[in-house]
């Protein structure tokens, strides 16, 4: 199954290329605008990997990175930063981001941090499913 | 008393927005161009047919992009060169349609759509540029920060034969004489206004009739 991508970030046509590089490499990818779009999509779909710019209009990145971490905790965001300060990624480190890269981004790293995401996301989802499992097991006494 | 940090500061926090613009520029022609080599690879490997239409496209973004680019550092440096002098001539029309340009990403920031009027009078004074336009900067910032609505805002240039003034007006009509009033006058913004209009032979009022700022020139 393809690795689900959701891509944020106020500037259309930057994302909008990046998306058609990561489909060629085999990724399915949702893009939205804002950091509100954001939200709302992450709460609709279950996504292996959220990438999301800082810097955005009216709900930034970290406000945007806050909500979809109490909706879906568990799954990996990625922040893409434009400034040479990394004030506001380590800030987002902090709320739990799984790591930043800076804006250009080196593609081949980008599909690297990903692949990293989405293979510890599979990880807690197995981890999860197993005590699910268990939990099932010893409640029925099997 | 001029507060030797305002000008850097201001300086700085333009700058800062500018070439964060640029950035994005940047990364928007690296990926465009990394696309286009995806698609050279693809074509090799026999696996792509409509490559001219996806080329164009991509050299149609790349073109775009190096406009913008082009014009965000030209307004970037006319905007550092007017730190030059302390004093010198300035065309306020053509100065303040710039700071608007490559200041706005910080308004876009926060919601808001700021714009000057066409003014066929192109009025010239000898000031200290930077100064001037940090007073600019801070009567839109005044409205952006104290109000909630985030309606656009719009300048506007007005002279007579002996007066000229420039107007902040902040497009929202349900704002009352009393809300706007209390709010521009109690506003950390309105202090620092008052100072730095003192500091170069300028005056600020608050509009009576509509949300506005208007300066003046003595």
């Amino acid at each position: 199954m393809k690795t689900k991508v959701l891509l944020v970030d106020d500037e259309e046509e930057f994302i909008e290329t990046l998306a058609q590089r990561l489909e060629l490499r085999d990724l399915s990818v949702t893009t939205v605008y804002s950091g509100e779009s954001a939200i709302a999509m992450a709460e609709k779909i279950d996504f292996d990997v959220i990438i999301l710019d800082i810097m955005m209009p009216e709900i930034t990145g970290i406000d945007a990175l806050k909500e979809i971490k109490k909706i879906k905790p568990l799954t990996p965001v990625l922040l893409l930063t434009g400034e040479a300060t990394v004030e506001n990624a380590i800030q987002g480190m902090k709320l739990g981001a799984f790591d930043f890269l800076m804006k250009p981004t080196d593609t081949e790293l980008l599909i690297e941090k990903i692949a990293q995401a989405n293979t510890l996301k599979q990880q807690h989802d197995d981890r999860i499913r197993q005590a699910e499992i268990e939990n099932i097991l010893k409640t029925r006494g099997w | 008393m001029e507060n030797p940090n305002d000008k850097p500061a201001f300086l700085g926090r333009i700058t800062a927005s500018v070439t964060h613009d640029i950035q994005n520029v940047l990364a928007i022609i690296k990926e465009t161009s990394g696309l286009m080599e995806d698609f050279f690879l693809m074509q090799k490997s026999g696996g792509l047919e409509d490559i001219e239409e996806r080329l164009d496209k991509c050299i149609k973004t790349i073109k775009k992009q190096a406009y913008r680019g082009v014009n965000l550092t030209s307004g970037l440096n006319g905007f550092a060169h007017t730190a030059d002098s302390s004093q010198a001539a300035i065309n306020i029309f053509e100065t303040l349609k710039r700071m608007i340009y490559i200041a706005e990403r910080l308004f876009k920031q926060k919601g808001v759509d700021v714009s000057i009027l066409e003014c066929e009078n192109h009025c010239s004074i000898i000031t200290d540029p930077v100064f001037f336009q940090l007073i600019a900067f801070s009567c839109i910032e005044c409205f952006i920060d104290n109000f909630e609505t985030k309606a656009p805002i719009t300048l506007e240039i007005q002279s007579s034969d002996n007066r000229m003034a420039i107007k902040f007006l902040y497009n929202d009509n349900m704002l009352t004489y009393e809300d706007y009033n209390q709010k521009i006058a109690q506003s950390p913004q309105w202090k620092k206004i008052i100072n730095l209009c003192e500091q170069i032979r300028m005056t600020a009022e608050i509009a009576a009739e509509y949300p506005a700022i208007l300066i003046f020139f003595k």
